[in-house]
């Protein structure tokens, strides 16, 4: 058998990459009609505290795909879930317009900003773009604060405007942010099949292959930074409404650092159950561990460190386990 | 009139400054820059580091945990600052060797436990560490030269200088150099990739340690200055280029004249914005460093 295990022919590994196709589809169905049921058995608190889970698995899939599309991290997504967030604040408490307008707006903003922020960074190595999100992440609370006459500075926005007229607030805010994770989840699922998502995952992976095929890797890193950006100003806008209040404390330089840790341990998923288990862990972490404030760094760096770790030991140690089986 | 005048008591002092904290920046960026040179990783734990061992400096000669001398404290807050970064580079060893993109990842998270242990031991108090050098003011061609100014400026002329001196002619210097050249070449050379690897983490450290030092006198020391500091940095390295050392202490200075100069004409609310449009600008313009020529960017 162990033979099976370290040389893999062409055949099995294509019927490996099927069944992985097919068996995530059926437990993303599965786990979606378990979050559709929750609010139904779960208190209101817990509604709440899950439609977070949702907003930031958003948020954490936007980081990932930037990593797996493109190779690049950004520790500044609360950019453009800070623009995403503000564009429902804003319309929704200043001009009482609600999301069915919003959301397309968030969601324009975040491709525009992201393709935009890309582009003095496209000839050049990776670490250009992180230390620009680095920056990024920095002048976003500065940003808010000054914009007070929009944003409302430290007090914050408040959003009220249903999304259905007639539907209870809470389970509105619980759904919208499902939908919308399960929305991004498929699309992102269909970008992996599309000609676009192959191509961007050559440019990663073959550059010079991809140059010979006629993609050009400047199209790649700004395409692939407009997607996520979108991706990050949905996450905001559903964080803005399942949160029901946008303020500057939910976009802090640590948030951001926060995203990229929820990324990093669910080893870059971007599948449904694995994004969840990454916002699930950027959301609950915190509350958890509120009464012990100084920790929660400490924690994250821990958990980012050991899923590091041990996405480097784990192949090693499985490959020297196969080793033992072998021998005896 | 008023024009000279304003070009006078505004402009010059307002550069004079920034270019001593522009000193302070490139000593950061330095850091950075070594390592980044030599192991391709972004080290985004600097500041946070950095802040914890001015923290340390500060709790053992301020009598929160000993009270020692400024100077032994010093000694031992050095100390621990190379002991950090043997350690951060011995756990990430294995993975700088594979990914540079995780091994950058995993810097953010020893930046996050130098932060959490700064918050466990210190709080998150403000408190004030100045230096021990005399308080004196002179005044040169209408600049107001102050003591600490020209502290700032020798500690910051010795250690810029000792580093090139060795990475200019000491055989450790040239190990370096020839692994940031090229690390496969040097590798089959017989060099010890991982001691020189060494040397710069340990290097930059201690360089961050004198920038923090360096720099609190000015603000006040907090959980959150020194990492503040080092966003400056950042910029710094970007504009030299990020793979350069003399990049680097131009780019610091240029750095810290430039956000003297905004802060003073056009805002102080929004700095880390203009950083942000200082670094955008910069990566446009001189996509390799101000030290480069436009026109070698790799395509």
């Amino acid at each position: 058998m162990s033979n099976h295990a370290t040389h893999i022919t062409p055949d099995q590994s294509v019927f490996t990459r099927l069944s992985s196709v097919a068996t995530p589809g059926v437990t993303a169905g599965i786990l979606v009609a378990a979050l559709i049921v929750m609010p139904f058995l779960l208190g209101g608190s817990w509604t709440f505290t899950l439609g977070l889970c949702f907003a930031n698995s958003i948020g954490v899939l936007a980081v990932s795909l930037l990593v797996r599309y493109g190779g690049e991290v950004s520790i500044g997504h609360t950019f453009f879930t800070a623009l995403g967030a503000y564009s429902i604040g804003v319309l929704d408490a200043r001009f009482g317009i609600s999301l069915w307008a919003s959301v397309p707006l968030a969601l324009l903003l975040g491709v525009t900003f992201g393709i935009l922020f890309a582009w003095p960074s496209r000839n050049l190595h990776g670490i250009y773009l992180a230390v620009t999100t680095l920056a990024l992440a920095l002048a976003v609370p500065e940003m808010i604060n000054n914009f007070d006459i929009l944003t409302g500075g430290y007090e914050g926005l408040y959003v009220a405007t249903p999304f259905i007229p007639g539907m209870s607030m809470g389970m509105q805010r619980y759904y919208f942010a499902l939908v919308m994770l399960v929305i991004v989840c498929f699309a992102v699922a269909r970008l992996r099949l599309s000609r676009q998502g192959m191509a961007l995952l050559l440019a990663k992976t073959h550059p010079a292959a991809a140059d010979a095929f006629g993609t050009r890797r400047v199209w790649a890193r700004i395409s692939i930074m407009g997607i996520s950006g979108g991706i990050g100003a949905l996450c905001g806008a559903a964080l803005a409404f399942s949160g029901s209040t946008v303020s500057p404390g939910g976009f802090t330089f640590w948030q951001a650092i926060f995203l990229l840790v929820g990324s990093v341990v669910s080893f870059y998923g971007l599948s449904l159950p694995r994004v969840l288990l990454g916002g699930a862990f950027v959301t609950l972490v915190p509350q958890l561990l509120s009464a012990s404030g100084a920790w929660i760094p400490v924690f994250y760096g821990l958990a980012l460190l050991g899923m590091i770790l041990l996405g480097h030991y784990m192949p090693r140690i499985r490959k020297a386990m196969s080793r033992i089986s072998e021998v005896s | 009139m008023s024009f000279w005048d304003s070009l006078i008591y505004d402009l010059f002092p307002l550069i004079w400054s920034g270019t001593i904290t522009g000193c302070l920046y490139a000593l950061g960026a330095l850091g950075l820059v070594m390592i980044f040179k030599c192991s391709k990783v972004v080290n985004f734990s600097h500041g946070n580091v950095a802040g914890l061992t001015a923290f340390l400096v500060y709790g053992l000669s301020s009598g929160v945990l000993m009270s020692l001398s400024w100077g032994a404290a010093v000694l031992l807050a050095m100390l621990a600052a190379v002991a950090i970064a043997f350690l951060i580079y011995s756990i990430i060893s294995p993975v700088v060797f594979e990914s540079d993109l995780t091994s950058t990842i995993a810097t953010l998270g020893f930046g996050l436990i130098a932060q959490g242990i700064t918050l466990l031991v210190f709080g998150a108090d403000i408190v004030a560490l100045d230096l021990p050098i005399p308080r004196f003011a002179m005044s040169v061609l209408g600049l107001l030269v102050t003591g600490y100014d020209l502290t700032v400026l020798v500690v910051a002329i010795a250690t810029i200088g000792a580093l090139f001196i060795v990475i200019d002619y000491t055989k450790l210097g040239i190990a370096f150099r020839a692994i940031s050249e090229n690390p496969f070449a040097a590798e089959v050379c017989g060099l010890n990739l991982k001691s020189v690897h060494y040397f710069a983490w340990i290097t930059a450290a201690i360089l961050g340690v004198i920038g923090a030092l360096l720099i609190v006198p000015t603000t006040f020391l907090s959980v959150t200055t020194v990492a503040t500091f080092m966003l400056q940095a950042f910029a710094a390295a970007v504009i030299g280029g990020f793979a350069s050392l003399p990049g680097a202490l131009i780019g610091g200075i240029l750095v810290g004249v430039m956000m003297n100069l905004f802060t003073f004409y056009v805002s102080p609310e929004y700095s880390s914005t203009f950083l942000l449009g200082a670094i955008l600008v910069a990566l446009n313009i001189f996509p390799n460093g101000i030290l480069q020529k436009v026109g070698g960017t790799r395509v």
